[in-house]
């Protein structure tokens, strides 16, 4: 026969792991010889205190805000990882399961807790926890920077590619706010998306200058640069700003400003990634705005800045269309310089573009808001009005006549310009529909009428 | 006639509200903390239905809640957490309401209320602290270090845990309906969320915000409350103004599980 076990003292004493009693509010009151040896305390150290004091500050959190409330509403819990302060100051992670039990009567019951020395298991997990960590963050970095380089690539101008910078920047860094501010012609920034509180410029101004990322990480660090921004930001419910700036083969083209609702730590890689993210936007901002100048250089005339052929026609297209809806004429005044040739003959090429350009500038001070003056090339010119009868489109054109019939300085008195204007006016309800090329040429038509006529008049025809 | 337009109540199944009790009572909300759900409650609430109209919810990430309604900007700091008991209590259209709030929920309540206070007619705040970590002239109880290890201790218990794994890691691979009963019975949280969760709640620093605390507001203070030290009840009760502190007998940070007959008689003194 083999000798059985006799005294449950001694089992209970020198079992293979730590046995501990506690209140049901975390009191030890019985500790055995086992967990003593593991942890270099005398009993009498520990009874009356409580089990949370033993253990290191993250797992003190956890014990309380986590171990505790599910173990009291449980009655049990198994496995949980927690690491315990020794009498000489050294870690000894553990895993412990607990269960509470009821006493007899009006006794409050109590907590028993087993405790396994889990140091190897905790360093085979710390590696494995570092390692997932660092593939978490990489992960995270290759994702914030790919949603932000394919919304960016699917914007296709300014407005919608700074829509696409605040959400990213929102999402990638958990921002609770974000502003993209991005500079005009004359380099002063205006918000392009997203809502900046506060009117205190500060941290945008200063990533500008400094071509760096500002960092106010809390509310004092804004307060000791901005104090008007601090109140500002404090009644947004918010704390912390980052600004970053945009910028594209050295030329500054906006700041991206970040608002946090609390204190933010950003370490060298948080950071690094704003910035990579910023970079992308920068480049799509680039190629945005390069874009939008060549549509201008295709859609403008250069010299005059006047609506070129194209655009004419397509203004034209939109606007006989919009009269044919709402019943309304539409009219074309098509203008030939008079004189034009012999200035640009005898007074030169130079002379000659400044007479364009003058007429160019008169005739768009002279039209309404809402009508369109072009270039249709050479001396010609063409004003699309909406929503004008042949009566109003004759008035305009002769205003049109008396301006660039004025002088022009610079151009001696001898070289006169005048201009023989045709009117071609489309009126729904008398006319047929017509295609812009049709409008187009009857109104040439009217004005070679003027031209042959004696120039320096107008002529004004209805489409049939 | 007028009509009222209809109350927006999608915040009612985000936060898995539950109302019970008296109907036509006070309106009573209990707000749990970092790390559990709504059953934090539940040695507590009970003794409030036959006089109040009681209010439970989880927060976002917690419990019943929707998951799907996770915002990290929203929820980057406590405010997201306080637009959301605003929207409770608007949803239900409570006035007049008794806003119970456990350690991070107090300073989830004291925001709500001074963001709002229309609605609140009493703030029971049960072991605030408007900023764990140490500075200048100011004991929190933490050190940064300390909330690093946090995170490295919710890490070291959420190893793998997600709701597919955790059959695996309850060692129940054989029977996974026990393993989904774990999961799912009480203060569920969900690991990512509850790691940035803890990030906020222990980074936050909502020392301002109390001076602006215009509702009655009641402290209840445990001993040794390693999370939020008598020190730090002190402050808060310091810088509210008008404010009440009572000193329990009950000892450690949840006094709502360990001393709730205590925690009832407090608030039921107070609120008399």
């Amino acid at each position: 026969m083999t000798q059985l076990e006799t005294s449950f003292e001694d089992l209970y004493e020198h079992s293979p792991c730590g046995h501990m009693s506690l209140t049901t509010d975390g009191m030890i009151v019985r500790v055995n010889s086992t967990f003593l040896d593991w942890t270099g305390y005398a009993a009498a150290d520990l009874v009356g205190r409580p089990f949370a004091e033993l253990l290191t500050r993250g797992s003190q959190i956890f014990a309380e805000t986590r171990y505790l409330p599910v173990l009291l509403l449980e009655g049990a819990v198994k496995e949980v990882a927690l690491t315990l302060v020794c009498a000489d100051g050294s870690d000894l992670p553990t895993l412990v399961n607990s269960v509470v039990v009821e006493q007899a009567g009006e006794e409050p019951g109590l907590i028993r807790t087993a405790v396994f020395d889990a140091t190897d298991r905790q360093n085979y997990e710390r590696d494995l926890l570092t390692s997932r960590r660092q593939a978490e963050a990489s992960e995270e970095h290759v994702r914030v920077l790919q949603r932000a380089s394919s919304a960016f690539v699917s914007s296709s101008s300014e407005e919608e590619l700074a829509e696409a910078i605040v959400e990213s920047m929102r999402h990638g860094f958990a921002a609770a706010s974000v502003a993209v501010l991005l500079t005009d012609e004359s380099g002063k920034l205006a918000l392009a998306a997203g809502e900046r509180p506060g009117s205190e410029e500060g941290p945008e101004l200063e990533a500008l200058s400094s071509r760096q990322t500002v960092v106010l990480s809390d509310r004092r660090a804004v307060r000791d640069r901005y104090p008007t921004l601090a109140d500002e930001l404090k009644s947004a419910r918010l704390e912390a700003v980052t600004a970053t700036p945009l910028s594209f083969e050295g030329a500054a083209s906006g700041v991206v400003l970040c608002y946090y609702g609390r204190a933010r730590s950003f370490d060298g890689d948080a950071i690094d990634l704003q910035e990579a993210v910023a970079r992308q936007a920068s480049e799509a901002l680039a190629r945005v705005r390069l874009q939008r100048r060549l549509e201008r250089m295709a859609l403008f005339d250069q010299l005059t800045g006047l609506a070129n052929r194209q655009l004419l026609k397509v203004r034209l297209e939109e606007a006989l269309a919009t009269g044919q809806r709402t019943h309304h004429s539409t009219a074309l005044i098509f203008l030939d310089l008079d004189g034009f040739k012999t200035v640009n003959d005898e007074l030169g090429h130079v002379a000659g573009d400044e007479v364009l350009r003058e007429v160019a500038t008169r005739l768009r001070s002279t039209i309404r808001p809402s009508d369109v003056a072009g270039r249709f090339g050479g001396d010609e010119f063409v004003v699309i009005c909406e929503d004008a009868d042949v009566d109003a489109a004759s008035a305009v054109a002769e205003r049109l006549r008396d301006v660039v019939g004025a002088p022009i300085s610079g151009i001696p008195d001898e070289f006169t310009v005048s201009a023989s204007i045709g009117v071609a006016v489309h009126s729904p309800g008398i006319s047929q529909s017509v295609t812009p090329d049709r409008l187009f040429d009857l109104a040439d038509t009217a004005m070679y009428t003027s031209k042959n006529s004696g120039k320096n008049r107008t002529t004004a025809v209805i489409v049939a | 006639m007028t009509i009222a337009p209809p109350l927006d109540t999608s915040a009612l199944s985000r936060n898995n509200v539950k109302i019970s009790g008296n109907p036509a009572g006070r309106p009573i909300i209990f707000a749990h903390g970092f790390g559990c759900s709504q059953e934090m409650w539940r040695l507590v609430a009970p003794a409030f239905e036959s006089d109040y109209k009681v209010v439970l919810f989880d927060h976002v990430g917690a419990g019943g809640s929707d998951l799907t309604a996770y915002d990290r900007s929203k929820y980057d700091s406590l405010h997201g957490y306080a637009d959301d008991v605003l929207e409770i209590l608007e949803a239900l259209d409570l006035s007049d309401a008794v806003y119970v709030g456990h350690s991070v929920s107090a300073m989830v309540g004291v925001l709500a209320s001074t963001h709002d206070p229309s609605r609140f007619g009493s703030l029971v705040l049960v072991g605030p602290s408007p900023r764990y970590v140490d500075d200048v002239d100011y004991t929190g109880g933490f050190s940064q270090d300390d909330i690093d290890a946090l995170l490295d201790a919710l890490d070291a218990n959420y190893l793998g845990w997600s709701s597919d794994l955790a059959p695996l890691i309850m060692g129940n691979s054989g029977q996974p309906e026990l393993g989904e009963e774990l999961t799912a019975s009480f203060c569920t949280i969900d690991p990512a969320i509850a790691r940035h969760f803890a990030r906020v709640t222990f980074s936050s620093d909502n020392r301002d915000d109390l001076k602006d605390v215009v509702t009655p507001t009641l402290i209840l203070q445990c001993n040794d409350d390693i999370i939020a030290p008598r020190v730090v009840g002190e402050f808060v009760h310091s810088q509210i103004p008008g404010s009440s502190f009572v000193m329990l007998a009950a000892t450690g940070h949840c006094p709502n599980l360990s001393s709730p007959d205590e925690v009832v008689k407090e608030i039921q003194d107070y609120l008399r």
